[in-house]
C-alpha cells in the first residue's frame, strides 16, 4: 500500500468562498447559522440554515450545487499546484446526495402550479452523479470518476475511496471531496422528523434540539506520497488510515451503543498504525441531535476512553452540510494539524454530561496535535473515520 | 500495482421483468434468451417486473415499510447472498449501483407538500429520497456490516459497482462483497427521460453478485461461478449526456492488464437502441482489442436499468463455463472460448471494464 498525502484544499462554505474565509471563520467561532433565503419557509418549526453567501464559480445555468462543487475543487486543484497538469489519470470521487435538486424542484413546482416548463437542463443535472459528469468534463479529469452516495458521510467516503485508488497504485492523483446545496426536500425532510433546532444547533450542549442545515462544498487533492514529493508539491497532511462500517440497525437512527462507529475509528487507527494516545482531536460528526451527540461521545469513550483527547463540532459554526460535511470537516481537520488550533463547538454553552469529553467549548484552543481524526455518520448507519497526521 | 487477491463470484440474484432466481435460472434464460414484455410506462414501452411477481418475493409485512425499489434491492440481494452459502457475520461489503434512486419516493414526499403543504409531509417516505437508503435496507436485510457505498452515474451503475466490489476483495479490504445494481421505473421519470431524448428501452430490477477472495472461498467449500480477473474504471472525455469521439480505451487496457494481459474472446457490451453511443462503443473496443469480438448485450432484452451491468457480468461467468454466448435477436447461441470482458460505456463518458473468466 502506498501512502497517501493531501497536497491541495478548496472549500465553498457558509462562510463564503474559499480555504481562507472558511477557516476564518471556524477560527473565530463565528456562527454562519442565519434565517433562510433561499426558498419559502412557512409553516415550519426550523426557519434557518447556513447558505453559502455567494456563488463565484460556474456559469449561472450550472446547478447551485455543481457550482459549490466547481468552486471547491478548482480552488484544491490550483492550491495543489495541478493546474497546467496533465489530467488524463487524475481521479474524481464525489460525495453529493441532492444533486441538482433545488432546480429540479423549481421546475416541479412551476407543473404543479400547471406550468408547462421545460425539463432541460434543470433534469439534467438532478442526480447526485450529474456533478462527476459535470466536474470531470469542466476539469478534463479522464481517470477513475464516480459519485458515491452515503448521506451524511457521502464527502468523507469520497475521500476514503480516492484514498484507497492511490494506495493501490491504481493513480497516483485524485480530486476528491463531497458537495451539497441547500434543497426544499431536505430541509422539509428533516423538518418533518424533527431534527431541526429553530435556533443555531449547539451540539455536545445539555439543551441542545437538533440540528442546522448547511451547504457547500469541501474537497482536496490527495496523492502519493512519492509522487508529490518528487515534483516539490507542500503537504499539508497524510491521509494515514481510513474505516468504513455499516450498522445494518436502522434506517435512521444509529445504532445505541455506537458499536458501528467504534468500529469505524478502530479500522482507521489499524489502518494508519497509530495507537489511540497519538490522536490529539477529533472532529465530530456531532450534529446536534440529542442521539446522535450522545451516541458518538459514547462510541468514542469506548476507543479513546472518557475524556482522553479534544473533540469539536464544526457544524455549530456551519451547521451540518450533509454531503458536503465530509469533505469540509476534512479540510477544517487538516487546517488544525497545520495551524495548531483546534475549532471550537462555537455555540456550546452548558456542557452535556453525558458528553465526557472536552468540547473546546465557544473559543479555538492553539494545540500541536500528531494525528486527528475526522467523523461522519450516515443515514443507514454508514460510518466513516478519516485520520489526518502531521506531514 | 499492489499485489491482488483473485476474486470469485459465488452467488447470483436477479429479479427482473424476464426472470427471477439464482445462476440456474440465469443460465436456463441465457441458454434461450426471451424479451421481456413490454408494458407503456409514462408513454414509453418498458420491461416493467409485474407487482404481483415482487409480492411474491418479500414477506407482505415487510413490504409495508419499504419502497418498491427497496424490495427489489432486498430480493435480488437474498437470492444472491443464499446461493453462494455465505456466512454475512464473517463480514460482508456491499455496494449498490443505481441511475435513477427512489424517484417514485421523492416524487411522493413532494407531492405531499404540494397538496398540503408542510403537514402533507411524510416522515416516513423522506429518508427514501436518499439514495442510499436501498443499501441501508439491504444491510440490514442480509446483514452486512462492512463498507457499504451506493454509486450514482449513468449507464454504468451495475458494472461499476461491481468492479468497485471486486476492488475491495481484490485490495484485501473485505474478504466478501455483495455488489450489483437496481433501479425502477417510475412514469413520469420514463417520461422526463422521453423529453430528454433518452433512448434505449428502459427496464427495471435488481442484480446481485456474491464477490469473495478465491481463497476464503474455496476453504468453505463454496461453489465458484466465475472468476473476475481484472477490472478497471475511468472516463472517456464527452460533455454531460454527450458522446465522444476519442477511441482510445485506457479502462480495457488497465483491466487487461490486471489480468494478466489476457486477451478477451467475446464481449458483453453497453450497445443499446442509442445509436450514437453504441456507434461509439464499437469504436473503442475496435481500438482497443484490434477486432470485432463475438457480442452480446442484453439490453434490447431486458431494458437499460441498474442492475444490467451486474447482469451482464452474471451472464459472462456463465458463458465462460458454458462457452456459450448468447444472441440479442434470438439467434442460435455462438460458441466462445476463454475470459470475456464485460464493457460498459455510458454517456458522458463513464467508462467500466470487467475481464471475466471461468472458474
Amino acid at each position: 500500500m502506498r501512502r497517501v498525502v493531501v497536497t491541495g484544499l478548496g472549500a465553498v462554505s457558509p462562510f463564503g468562498a474559499g480555504v481562507k474565509a472558511y477557516w476564518a471563520g471556524l477560527a473565530a467561532g463565528a456562527c454562519a447559522i442565519r434565517p433562510l433565503t433561499l426558498f419559502e419557509s412557512d409553516g415550519f418549526r426550523c426557519r434557518i440554515a447556513a447558505e453559502v453567501p455567494e456563488l463565484t464559480a460556474g456559469s449561472p445555468r450550472r446547478s447551485r450545487a455543481d457550482r459549490l462543487a466547481l468552486g471547491a475543487a478548482l480552488e484544491a486543484i490550483d492550491d495543489a499546484g495541478l493546474a497546467d497538469a496533465d489530467r488524463a489519470e487524475i481521479a474524481l470521487i464525489i460525495g453529493a446526495v441532492g444533486g441538482g435538486m433545488l432546480e429540479a424542484e423549481e421546475w416541479y413546482w412551476a407543473r404543479a402550479r400547471g406550468e408547462h416548463p421545460a425539463p432541460g437542463a434543470a433534469l439534467r443535472a438532478i442526480l447526485p452523479g450529474s456533478h462527476a459528469e459535470t466536474l470531470g468534463h469542466r476539469l478534463g479529469l479522464g481517470g477513475p470518476r464516480h459519485t458515491v452516495v452515503t448521506a451524511c458521510s457521502s464527502g468523507a467516503v469520497a475521500l476514503a475511496e480516492a484514498a484507497e485508488l492511490i494506495a493501490d497504485g491504481v493513480v497516483d492523483v485524485a480530486v476528491a471531496g463531497g458537495v451539497d446545496g441547500m434543497t426544499r426536500l431536505c430541509f422539509m425532510g428533516f423538518n418533518t422528523l424533527k431534527l431541526l433546532d429553530p435556533e443555531p444547533c449547539r451540539p455536545f450542549d445539555k439543551d441542545r434540539r437538533g440540528m442546522s442545515i448547511g451547504e457547500g462544498a469541501g474537497f482536496v487533492v490527495l496523492e502519493a506520497v512519492e509522487g508529490a514529493r518528487a515534483r516539490g508539491a507542500r503537504i499539508y497532511a497524510e491521509l494515514a488510515g481510513h474505516g468504513m462500517t455499516t450498522d445494518a440497525f436502522h434506517v435512521t437512527a444509529p445504532e445505541p451503543e455506537g458499536e458501528g462507529m467504534a468500529r469505524a475509528m478502530r479500522a482507521a487507527l489499524a489502518a494508519a498504525g497509530v495507537t489511540v494516545g497519538a490522536v490529539g482531536y477529533i472532529n465530530a460528526h456531532g450534529t446536534a441531535t440529542p442521539q446522535n451527540d450522545r451516541i458518538e461521545a459514547r462510541a468514542i469513550a469506548q476507543v479513546f476512553g472518557e475524556g482522553r483527547v479534544l473533540v469539536s463540532s464544526t457544524k455549530s459554526m456551519i451547521g451540518h452540510t450533509m454531503a458536503a460535511a465530509g469533505g469540509l470537516e476534512a479540510v477544517a481537520t487538516v487546517l488544525t494539524l497545520t495551524q495548531e488550533l483546534i475549532p471550537p463547538t462555537a455555540t456550546l454553552v452548558t456542557p452535556d454530561p453525558e458528553v465526557t469529553f472536552d468540547c473546546v467549548p465557544r473559543v479555538a484552543r492553539e494545540a500541536a496535535v500528531e494525528c486527528a481524526i475526522s467523523n461522519s455518520f450516515g443515514f443507514g448507519g454508514q460510518n466513516v473515520t478519516l485520520l489526518f497526521r502531521r506531514a | 500495482m499492489q499485489d491482488r487477491r483473485a476474486v470469485v463470484i459465488t452467488g447470483v440474484g436477479v429479479v427482473n421483468a424476464a426472470m427471477v432466481g439464482a445462476s440456474p435460472a440465469l443460465g436456463a434464460w441465457l441458454a434461450r434468451p426471451r424479451a421481456a414484455a413490454c408494458v407503456p410506462v409514462g408513454g414509453r414501452p418498458a420491461a416493467r417486473l409485474p407487482e404481483a411477481t415482487l409480492a411474491g418475493l418479500i414477506d407482505p409485512a415487510e413490504a409495508r415499510r419499504l419502497s418498491r425499489v427497496c424490495q427489489l434491492t432486498i430480493a435480488g440481494a437474498r437470492v444472491a447472498v443464499a446461493e453462494s452459502g455465505i456466512d454475512p457475520a464473517r463480514g460482508l461489503g456491499l455496494v449498490v449501483g443505481s441511475e435513477l434512486g427512489d424517484f417514485t419516493s421523492t416524487i411522493a414526499f413532494a407531492d405531499g407538500y404540494l397538496a398540503r403543504g408542510a403537514s402533507g409531509l411524510s416522515a416516513l417516505l423522506f429518508p427514501n429520497t436518499v439514495m442510499n437508503t436501498m443499501a441501508a435496507t439491504t444491510a440490514i436485510a442480509v446483514a452486512s456490516r462492512e463498507l457499504s457505498l451506493t454509486l450514482n452515474v449513468p449507464g454504468v451503475a451495475g458494472e461499476l459497482a461491481v468492479a468497485r466490489g471486486a476492488a475491495a476483495v481484490a485490495g484485501g479490504r473485505v474478504d466478501a462483497v455483495l455488489a450489483g445494481g437496481v433501479d425502477e421505473i417510475d412514469p413520469l421519470v420514463a417520461e422526463m427521460l422521453g423529453a430528454l431524448g433518452d433512448q434505449p428501452m428502459r427496464g427495471e430490477g435488481a442484480t446481485f453478485l456474491v464477490l469473495e477472495a478465491e481463497a476464503t472461498a474455496r476453504a468453505r467449500n463454496a461453489a465458484v461461478l466465475g472468476r473476475i480477473d481484472g477490472v478497471a474504471w475511468r472516463s472517456l472525455s464527452a460533455r454531460p449526456w454527450g458522446v465522444g469521439r476519442r477511441a482510445a480505451s485506457r479502462a480495457i487496457d488497465a483491466a487487461r492488464a490486471r489480468a494478466g494481459g489476457a486477451a478477451p474472446g467475446w464481449v458483453y457490451g453497453s450497445a443499446s437502441a442509442d445509436t450514437a453511443l453504441s456507434a461509439w462503443e464499437s469504436r473503442v473496443l475496435r481500438a482497443a482489442l484490434g477486432a470485432d469480438l463475438p457480442a452480446a448485450s442484453l439490453g434490447g432484452l431486458l431494458g437499460q436499468h441498474g442492475g444490467l451491468g451486474a447482469l451482464r457480468v452474471a451472464a459472462a461467468a456463465w458463458t465462460a463455463r458454458s462457452g456459450l454466448l448468447p444472441d440479442d435477436d434470438g439467434a442460435p447461441a455462438t460458441r466462445v472460448s476463454g475470459p470475456g470482458l464485460v464493457h460498459g460505456l455510458a454517456r458522458g463518458g463513464g467508462h467500466v471494464a470487467l475481464m471475466v473468466g471461468a472458474a
